[in-house]
């Protein structure tokens, strides 16, 4: 089905630098450069098809004892247990006690309880022990995902389906990247922003680049309101679908579009006219890729992690197009891979691209790292 | 026409129980009283003077309010400074309108029989011996009651009630009250609050003895059926007194507040992280057996087993009433699973518990460039490099140095928000310490809590109970209190805690 939206694609070899060129041989065919873009509707059913349901979503059609759950648990936390720091040391993995957590909430996401304490039967005594619950998928195969979570090292999210992030509840999938908690916090900055500045909430769009599972997009949507209109891009058709189908879950298909294409590339009706820009674009270096995480090399799409030799080709794209897309006075904010890049950029912009912007800043995420450049179009 | 616009809106009689409203509102048994209710500030006062546009004010002799519908709370959300003037069942259509007229009713003779008899005196010298229920003896259900009353007036801490009512009530009638509306608001809140409590206690004192005035009377008169009507007032009487009693127990200014619930393990690694563990999990089920929901907000783990400590929140009315008498270090008996030369070992655990205020008023006010919000336990270059589950945060209020982290919600977002609110109670109990509102030992935040304060001993081996040191309360089934059955300690503690301080009456 995917297959559909080839036709349809991409211009980009324009905007694209050749390492990104040839990162993509794999996932697109490069025939095709058609300057056709067609906005994916949430309601195609071409999303709905590539798109797995998240656990917490799916009906509860089965249901098993609770004995039967105690030992799932029983057997579940041994071996989360069995990992200790191993992980850890590893590649800064997970370690036993966070695995255990995620265990909690996988039986949150997959048995169907009572709302403020989902699985509060798994404290009851023994007389409740052939009590039935209902589950939203089969006894065989939450020990399969659980085996998948500690053997593949398979990340907890694709394996309900989902990623709690701010306050809203994201579905992601293999080929979707898994929005990060620093990423929220461009959200609070867009928050703060808008209700200093109210001409930024109504004169004119705002555009999420790379939007991934449409995390960004959909968090400014909500900010702001049925008045606002965000537009979200993203080369990958996995994540289009997703954010589109992540968007309708939380009613936005009248605020967020989501367009197929490279960068600005689906956006030039909006040149010069676009009051806010924000992006989380691919930003690690290519020689770091083999040595991450194994929950990250192993699972997640490296078109969304692979930023060249530098892991700068994508921030400084972005940070050029800028220049052209926004309005005056419009604001921008990227998320980058640390002080290092953040120093880059904040000079790029303040030097190379000398009178185009202004209030050229970095901010620190919680973790007290550079994350983030923002300011503003002269 | 008067009787059209006093018909206007009638009101259902349920949505609020009618003890529970007359201590929200009570009000007076006056004649030529007229009730208004003024919310936000939520004021109960009472007037001589007639409403202009209400023509005859004679027919509002005794008004009384029976319910309260939940049409009436919307339009105390929509239309703060809406005045409700209730007649008999029935809402009276009025706009804002303000009036002020308390006099001090607070300074009123005891009551007494129609022959001087007062509740001190059915109570002094047993008078009246009281017996059992069901000997149906009149004098001895009254002086069940009275001594109830006593009780409870002892628990509400009368005479300190009157003499802050008494404040209350100057400080309303200040002219210039209304210039810090906040203030005013609380002051008139309070005010109500007290009054209603002091009344509903009055008005069961006068039921009381005029049902006395009415057995004498039947009794003289031979009136058999008067004689039975007020025998069986008097025992439902009894009985209603005796659910009062456990209320007035719970009459705290907090009281009524959810709260969180605190369990840190004390020296002793893991065995005391596993006691650690097991307390938290048996007020995790008190909490689920009360009906209140449980949230858990922070979690730190033994590197073995159980918890080094841990943050619950618990939802629900009371809550907070409760769980403070578990303020305190638990300490443990038993034979150490993780001995293997199986010898005994003692543990301990603290427990502090903090109020979640709900009045916003009263909240101290956080200023956000005070506060330092950190990741909790991260490491490594994060972002894009790392896929972690973990989003705790610890927010450090720098003025204070008070901290708190949250790391069981699924969001940093979440984490983030939960821990506001952690801190936020911390802050407000600071400062009700700081106030000396409410009493010292609830306020102790974990580190305060010194490890000499020993409230109760779990033993398991060589015997099996549960004793209260402070009340001497004991059971010998320890797994049921483990498994979070409570309700004894918790009663025992609260009245007695209540009831030896004299100064109460
Ligand atoms: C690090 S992810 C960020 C996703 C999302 N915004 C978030 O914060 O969770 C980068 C995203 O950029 C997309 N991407 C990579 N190259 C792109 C390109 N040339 N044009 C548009 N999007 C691209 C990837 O598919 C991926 O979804």
């Amino acid at each position: 089905m995917i297959l559909n939206f080839f036709p349809c694609l991409i211009r980009y070899s324009i905007f694209t630098p050749l390492p990104l060129f040839f990162k993509h041989q794999n996932l697109l065919p490069l025939s095709c450069s058609i300057n056709f873009i067609k906005p994916i509707s949430s309601s195609s059913s071409i999303s709905a098809k590539t798109i797995q349901v998240p656990l917490f979503l799916k009906p509860p059609i089965y249901s098993t004892t609770i004995l039967e759950l105690k030992k799932f648990q029983n057997w579940a936390k041994s071996l989360s247990l069995s990992i200790g720091l191993k992980f850890l040391n590893l590649d800064n993995g997970p370690e036993s006690n966070l695995l255990c957590r995620e265990l909690n909430w996988l039986l949150e996401d997959v048995v169907e309880g009572e709302e403020d304490n989902p699985t509060g039967f798994l404290t009851l005594g023994c007389s409740e022990n052939e009590r039935l619950v209902r589950m939203r998928v089969e006894m065989e195969e939450l020990y399969d995902l659980w085996k998948q979570r500690i053997e593949e090292r398979r990340p907890f999210q694709y394996i309900v389906g989902c990623e709690h992030w701010r306050d809203l509840v994201l579905s992601v999938q293999e080929g979707v990247l898994i929005p990060r908690p620093e990423t929220e916090l461009i959200v609070d900055m867009v928050e703060e922003l808008i209700l200093k500045d109210k001409e930024m909430k109504q004169q004119g769009v705002w555009v999420d680049l790379g939007t991934g599972s449409g995390a960004l997009a959909i968090g400014i949507g909500r900010l702001l309101g049925n008045e606002g209109r965000v537009i979200a891009t993203d080369l990958s058709p996995i994540a289009a679908s997703v954010a589109a189908f992540n968007v309708q879950r939380y009613n936005l298909q009248d605020v967020v579009e989501i367009r197929m294409g490279s960068w600005f590339e689906p956006l030039d009706e909006f040149k010069g006219k676009i009051v806010g820009l924000v992006s989380n674009p691919p930003y690690i270096p290519s020689g770091d890729i083999a040595g991450l995480q194994a929950e990250v090399v192993r699972h997640e799409p490296k078109l969304a992690l692979d930023g060249g030799a530098d892991g700068l080709d994508d921030l400084l794209n972005i940070c050029k197009g800028a220049a052209s897309f926004l309005k005056p006075g419009g604001f921008f904010i990227f998320e980058t891979n640390g002080a290092k890049q953040s120093k880059y950029l904040v000079n790029f912009l303040n030097i190379q691209m000398e009178g185009s912007f202004q209030y050229v800043n970095s901010v620190s995420d919680f973790a007290g790292i550079h994350r983030f450049v923002t300011g503003f179009r002269k | 026409m008067m009787n059209n616009s006093l018909k206007m809106k009638s009101f259902s009689v349920s949505l609020l129980q009618k003890s529970s409203l007359r201590s929200l509102f009570h009000l007076p048994h006056h004649p030529r009283t007229i009730a208004q209710l003024l919310f936000s500030p939520f004021v109960i006062s009472e007037s001589k003077t007639t409403v202009p546009y209400i023509p005859q004010p004679y027919n509002l002799l005794k008004s009384e309010i029976s319910g309260v519908s939940s049409d009436i709370q919307t339009t105390i959300k929509e239309h703060p400074s809406t005045l409700l003037l209730f007649y008999n069942d029935f809402l009276l259509p009025t706009i804002g309108f303000r009036h002020f007229c308390s006099q001090p009713l607070v300074a009123q003779p005891q009551p007494q029989t129609s022959d001087g008899l007062t509740v001190d005196d059915i109570v002094a010298n047993n008078r009246w011996q009281i017996l059992e229920e069901t000997a149906s003896d009149w004098k001895s259900h009254a002086a069940s009651i009275a001594q109830s009353i006593q009780l409870i007036k002892k628990r509400l801490q009368w005479k300190q009630l009157v003499v802050r009512l008494d404040t209350l009530l100057m400080e309303l009638n200040k002219p210039n009250l209304w210039d810090d509306p906040v203030h005013a608001g609380k002051i008139s809140r309070e005010h109500g609050l007290l009054m209603g409590k002091m009344k509903e206690v009055n008005g069961f004192e006068r039921e009381l003895l005029d049902h006395i005035d009415m057995l004498k009377l039947a009794r003289e008169e031979n009136d058999n059926e008067l004689e039975l009507e007020s025998m069986k007032a008097l025992l439902k009487m009894r009985r209603t007194a005796k659910e009062k009693e456990l209320e007035a127990l719970l009459s705290g200014e907090q009281d009524s507040c959810s709260c969180f619930i605190e369990v840190q393990a004390g020296a002793g690694g893991t065995e005391s992280m596993d006691w650690a563990s097991m307390i938290m999990q048996m007020y995790k089920m008190w909490a689920q057996r009360c009906g209140y929901g449980v949230t858990v907000v922070d979690e730190m783990c033994g590197d073995i087993a159980g918890i080094k400590r841990a943050t619950i929140k618990v939802d629900g009315e009371y809550a907070f009433g409760y769980a403070k008498a578990e303020v305190g270090v638990h300490r443990l008996v038993r034979i150490s699973p993780f001995d293997s030369a199986k010898r005994r070992h003692t543990s301990f655990a603290a427990v502090a518990v903090t109020p979640i205020l709900g009045d916003a008023s009263s909240r101290v006010k956080i200023n956000e460039s005070d506060l330092q919000i950190e990741r909790f336990r991260s490491g490594g270059p994060g972002g894009q490099h790392a896929n972690t589950t973990e989003s705790a945060v610890r927010i450090v209020h720098i003025p204070t140095g008070v901290t708190a982290t949250c790391q069981n919600e699924r969001s940093q977002h979440l984490n983030k928000a939960m821990a506001m609110s952690v801190l936020q109670s911390r802050l407000d109990q600071l400062e009700l310490a700081r106030q000396a509102q409410v009493n010292a030992q609830y306020t102790q935040s974990l580190t305060e809590i010194s490890w000499g304060n020993q409230i109760r001993t779990y033993v398991l081996h060589p015997y099996r109970m549960v004793k209260d040191l402070r009340t001497n309360y004991e059971v010998s089934d320890p797994d049921s209190v483990l498994e979070g059955d409570l309700d004894g300690f918790i009663m025992s503690f609260l009245s007695a805690s209540i009831d030896k301080d004299e100064n109460n009456l």
